[in-house]
């Protein structure tokens, strides 16, 4: 918008006329225009003739009253000093509801605060006896896996006895003829950190072969289940030995367990 | 009347004012209480609405005498432009409802005592008056509207039935005539 598109709404806003984009534009050029700026005075004094258009009218005496009291109390408040006394401490009925009140809420801020910490200690019983659970029903289901293997006709049961680095050691094998074993461990000492038991399966002319790799409980013991070389399930010998973790493509370290 | 001392005499009622001279104050009042609460009925149509108006009008200059620049125009266009804006912003303010109703019980002006009458009958008025009766209806209209009524370009168009455009040429037209009859005179009356 030009300067002089600025000048021809000036008019209209010296009547508050203008629409409010056109009025905010104008407002902010006239800010910076000081030609536009004293046009708008002049075209302000004009407007402002049209006022004695308007029948001359007497307000009420009471209106320069209220006007003359309201700026004695404005100006008598700003010359005196707000200066608040201190008042005495009154005990009085509200104030007495007001602690009673003060008493109660903090009486029901310790219960609650009882009281989560009872539901808190009541979760945790629940977490370790559902942990329990978990593992009673861990130890049932490989049971009878156990079961089921053991009953399967054709099936071997082999017992890997403690060798001197683990003489409290022992574990039993079983498998069928398809080559599923399953073994249950029980002595071994606590694995050192990154380290693993590996089992192996030992054929005649042949260097031992890789089994999977497991970690047993803080009391010694483990189960997994492994699947044979064919070329072990006729005859082989099997053993346990410690190694790094993930297992070894051969023994690295002595046996634990062996048959 | 004088009005040429009368000027001079409201700025330096104002300079008093921002001093926090409250007899200063009541000397302004007495001097425009008149006019202003005549252009505040005719912005509000009621007494108690524009008697409430006035007292906020003369708490704003009691409180604000200070801001009134004397390059930028005299004191009565600043008091009018005042009572105005106050008066405006109180009509936009009432819900149409309260405004119809206002508008149905609207209360006769109280008759002003001879003298105030006298004084008020001087020639600013009647020339203002008289200029304002020789505009064309059609440039007259858009500028009651927006003065006294606070309707904007695009709500006069819309209440007159006019286009924008002509209603903004109208407007203008009608000022410049107000402005060419009053300039004559500016000197002597203090437009």
């Amino acid at each position: 918008m030009s300067h002089e598109d600025y000048k021809e709404m000036i008019p209209a806003h010296a009547l508050s006329a203008l629409d409010w984009t056109d009025d905010r534009a104008l407002t902010d050029h006239v800010a910076q225009c000081v030609e536009c700026r004293q046009e708008l005075n002049e075209w302000q004094q004009t407007a402002a003739a049209v006022a004695l258009s308007a029948s001359p009218a007497e307000p009420s005496l009471l209106v320069r009253e209220r006007i003359l009291t309201q700026i004695r109390s404005e100006r008598d408040e700003s010359i005196t000093p707000k200066i608040v006394p201190i008042k005495p401490l009154q005990k009085n009925i509200w104030s007495s509801f007001g602690s009673l009140g003060a008493v109660a809420a903090a009486v029901l801020f310790v219960f609650l605060l009882v009281y989560v910490f009872l539901l808190w200690r009541e979760n945790r019983a629940i977490r370790q006896e559902v942990e329990t659970l978990r593992q009673a029903n861990q130890k049932v289901q490989e049971d009878l896996k156990w079961a089921r293997l053991l009953q399967t006709p054709g099936s071997k049961l082999m017992e890997l006895n403690g060798t001197p680095a683990a003489p409290g050691a022992s574990a039993k094998l079983a498998y069928d003829q398809s080559g599923h074993a399953m073994v249950m461990m029980n002595g071994l000492p606590t694995p050192p950190a990154g380290k693993e038991y590996q089992l192996w399966f030992i054929v005649a002319d042949k260097p031992p072969m890789r089994g999977k790799t497991f970690s047993t409980d803080s009391h010694g013991k483990g189960m997994m289940e492994d699947q044979l070389p064919d070329v072990a399930l006729k005859s082989a010998a099997f053993a346990v030995t410690l190694e790094p973790q993930g297992g070894s493509a051969s023994p690295t370290m002595p046996m634990y367990l062996r048959s | 009347m004088q009005p040429e001392q009368a000027q001079i005499s409201d700025v330096e009622l104002l300079a008093a004012i921002a001093r926090k001279d409250e007899t200063a104050l009541a000397e302004l009042y007495d001097r425009y209480r008149v006019i202003l609460f005549g252009l505040l009925i005719r912005i509000l149509t009621s007494r108690e609405e524009a008697e409430d108006v006035l007292q906020e009008v003369f708490l704003q200059v009691w409180r604000r005498a200070a801001d009134f620049d004397e390059q930028r125009g005299r004191p009565f266009t600043w008091l009018v432009t005042l009572a105005r804006s106050r008066g405006i912003d109180r009509l936009r303010s009432l819900a149409a409802k309260e405004r119809v109703a206002l508008a149905g019980a609207k209360e006769p002006a109280e008759q002003v005592s001879d003298a105030v009458a006298d004084a008020l009958a001087s020639e600013r008025r009647t020339l203002v008056t008289k200029a304002l009766a020789q505009l064309p209806e059609e440039q007259k209209s858009p500028l009651i509207l927006a003065y006294f009524d606070g309707l904007t370009q695009s709500e006069i168009a819309a209440k007159l039935g006019a286009p924008l455009g002509t209603v903004k040429t109208r407007m203008r037209a009608g000022l410049m005539k107000l402005r060419e009859a009053l300039s004559n005179q500016s000197a002597s009356f203090g437009f």
